[in-house]
């Protein structure tokens, strides 16, 4: 008899939410639910612009971009950076996932110092939430990009990159179909600006639903249980 | 708090409204200004209820209690919940057996996430014209394309009408060629009472915000019906550690709102048969095309000009479609393009950068591609003289509305002269695909 398996991220599966987090997330979500955000692509661009702009207040970061899941960001963090099919790059503390899907993307990992790291990570939990700031600043030393993974919260898969070079996030954008440039104008590159002309794209747009309650998580997070 | 209900109903539509001065020209538009907010799905009591369950269980148990009641819902085998409409097509290729360097058979006229998803599972994407009437993957094209290297032919449901599986079908049997259904715009829709997703060897689907079973503003899934395929992408996913995860908040939502998409279903329905009911006594205006036994989704309606009828024959088509849809946003009505370029000519596939380095269209012996734009006249001929309502349809669109949207395409249907006259006043009007592509 034919039957359906859930699938789970290979490296990460999903913890179940402890009832001590229930009331944060039930709050997190009834108050989205109320907000008015439902499901309109367009409407709903506010959320994704207001998450946006908390992480880049948290992360000092000029430019910040969003994605449904860690891999996402990884992607668009490398790509943004011409570290594309063919390349090296260098990850400290790379899991077995980030092998396998930087081995996917055809980009060959090595241990050589001298090589830039890719990317710095953080994992944002309903733990370490309250010192986000304190961790963040540990982080921020010199990475070209920082890959934050919100995923933990247990909204779902959601992850962000933060970077200062504006390059580094127009590339990002392009690489996701409906990003910034084309969900505003539905126009597809230009021809006049060849740099930035899109190859291989990918739906690695976040719900807003999703994006309302990582931004409200991240704007409570000094709060406690009882507003 | 925010409300999701539009403030202001529209008065009860009248067909005195056809003989009034055209809202171009300072009449009064059929749906006033303060009437055209675009209706979406709200959030009902169940979806909040559904909420405060889901909230209690594992993430994992929403998304397969999600999974489960859909795929049964389709009546396909296996099924896999994703973020997204392009990760089920991703899923559903790598599923089947594509492998690097494979070619995809995609029909040129279709959303760009479609060919990018074959791009996705390293293969090279290769485009078929259209069929005129459905507008549809031509079938009678797909054996000139089939080569060696083919694995896939990939038809798209294009605005919710079942493509041409049947014969597809057939070919693919003949040259040993799997069958993957692209059912992004066709929940419900079927042939001969099997559902879109659950016919081909394997199918993606979206289910964003814009489409009839919109869940939490972004999702997929993937559909295969054998257990081998099915496998096969589950250790896709645990080999390159892709996260392609739906968040449990958009399954949720979508436990809730299967409930009700039969209702929303037979709304549209309802709205679109009206619709080309009324267009069919018009000169300039027809409805979509649905042969016998396919049932169409109408996540779009996509609207066939005849200027000849008209007395307009003599006018270049596109620029008669382009009077229209000015007289159209000026009544109210957002008739539009939906694709203005055929995918091939979209940049993507022009310049063929891939995952950078050209890969995979560097693992293709081909000179040639086939992108260049005139390869696919029909697709051409359908951009200059059709334009697509897209969200007008959808439910909970009220009665009144639909039958203002009548109104207003019979309005302009009586007024051939004043579309001669706009033809002739904008003469610099350029052919869509000439225009830099747009995705939607």
């Amino acid at each position: 008899m034919a039957h359906t398996t859930i699938i789970t991220a290979p490296e990460k599966v999903t913890p179940i939410i402890k009832k001590e987090q229930y009331f944060s997330l039930s709050f997190v979500l009834s108050r989205v639910l109320n907000s008015g955000v439902i499901m309109s692509i367009e409407k709903n661009e506010n959320e994704l612009k207001g998450l946006e702009k908390s992480i880049g207040k948290l992360t000092q970061s000029k430019y910040v971009s969003l994605f449904n899941s860690y891999t996402g960001a990884v992607h668009a963090a490398l790509w943004g950076q011409d570290i594309v099919h063919g390349s090296l790059t260098r990850l400290e503390g790379a899991s077995e996932q980030d092998q396998r899907f930087l081995n996917w993307l055809g980009v060959g990992l090595v241990t050589d110092a001298e090589v830039e790291q890719g990317f710095e990570k953080v994992s944002v939990t309903w733990d370490n939430l309250p010192l986000l700031e304190h961790e963040l600043q540990q982080k921020l030393q010199q990475p070209p990009v920082l890959v934050l993974d919100f995923t933990e919260l247990g909204f779902g898969p959601c992850a962000a990159i933060a970077a200062n070079d504006e390059s580094v996030w127009t590339k990002a954008e392009r690489l996701k179909i409906f990003g910034a440039f084309d969900l505003k104008t539905m126009w597809t590159q230009e021809e006049s600006e060849p740099d930035i002309q899109p190859g291989a794209q990918f739906n690695y747009r976040l719900s807003p639903l999703v994006a309302a309650c990582v931004k409200l998580s991240l704007l409570r997070r000094n709060s406690s249980h009882e507003d | 708090m925010k409300t999701d209900f539009i403030r202001k109903p529209l008065s009860l539509p009248s067909e005195a409204w056809i003989n009034e001065q055209l809202a171009y020209y300072g009449g009064p538009a059929v749906i006033p200004e303060d009437s055209r907010k675009t209706t979406f799905p709200s959030i009902t009591k169940e979806d909040i209820v559904q909420m405060l369950v889901s909230i209690q269980q594992s993430p994992e148990e929403v998304i397969h209690e999600f999974t489960e009641k859909y795929r049964g819902y389709v009546g396909a085998n296996y099924a896999i919940a994703t973020a997204s409409g392009t990760s089920s097509l991703h899923l559903a290729l790598v599923g089947v057996g594509v492998q690097p360097g494979d070619e995809v058979i995609v029909p040129a006229f279709t959303f760009i996430a479609t060919a990018q998803a074959v791009v996705a599972a390293k293969a090279i994407p290769v485009f078929v014209d259209i069929d005129p009437l459905t507008y549809n993957l031509n079938p009678a094209l797909v054996e000139q394309a089939i080569t060696a290297r083919t694995k896939v032919i990939m038809p798209v449901h294009v605005h919710g009408l079942p493509a041409d599986l049947a014969q597809l079908r057939a070919l693919a049997d003949k040259h040993h060629l799997r069958l993957v259904e692209d059912a992004s715009h066709a929940h419900s829709a079927s042939i001969g009472g099997q559902l879109c997703g659950s016919i081909g060897d394997g199918a993606g689907q979206s289910l964003m915000a814009d489409k009839n079973f919109p869940v939490g503003g972004e999702g997929g899934i993937a559909f295969f019906k054998e257990r081998v395929d099915y496998e096969r992408a589950l250790t896709f996913l645990h080999e390159t550690g892709i996260d392609y995860r739906m968040s449990w908040i958009a399954a949720a939502f979508g436990i809730s709102q299967l409930e009700r998409l039969p209702y929303y279903d037979a709304i549209r329905a309802r709205n679109a048969s009206y619709l080309t009911n009324i267009l069919a006594q018009t000169r300039l205006f027809k409805g979509p095309y649905v042969p016998e036994g396919h049932k169409h989704s109408y996540n779009m309606y996509r609207i066939k000009l005849d200027p000849e009828a008209a007395g307009l024959g003599d006018l270049p088509d596109y620029q008669v479609k382009e009077a229209i849809q000015e007289l159209a946003a000026s009544e109210g009505v957002f008739a539009r393009e939906w694709q203005n370029v055929p995918i091939p000519g979209h940049l993507p596939f022009q310049n063929r950068k891939g995952f950078g380095r050209g890969y995979p269209f560097t693992l293709s012996e081909r000179k040639d591609f086939g992108y260049h734009i005139d390869h696919f006249p029909e697709t051409l001929k359908m951009l200059r003289s059709t334009l697509t309502i897209c969200r007008e349809l959808r439910s909970p669109i009220e009665y009144e509305r639909i039958a203002a949207y009548a109104l207003a395409f019979q309005k302009i249907d009586a007024n051939p002269s004043i579309i001669r006259e706009l033809v002739l006043k904008n003469t610099a009007a350029k052919k869509s695909y000439e225009r830099d592509a747009r995705l939607g």
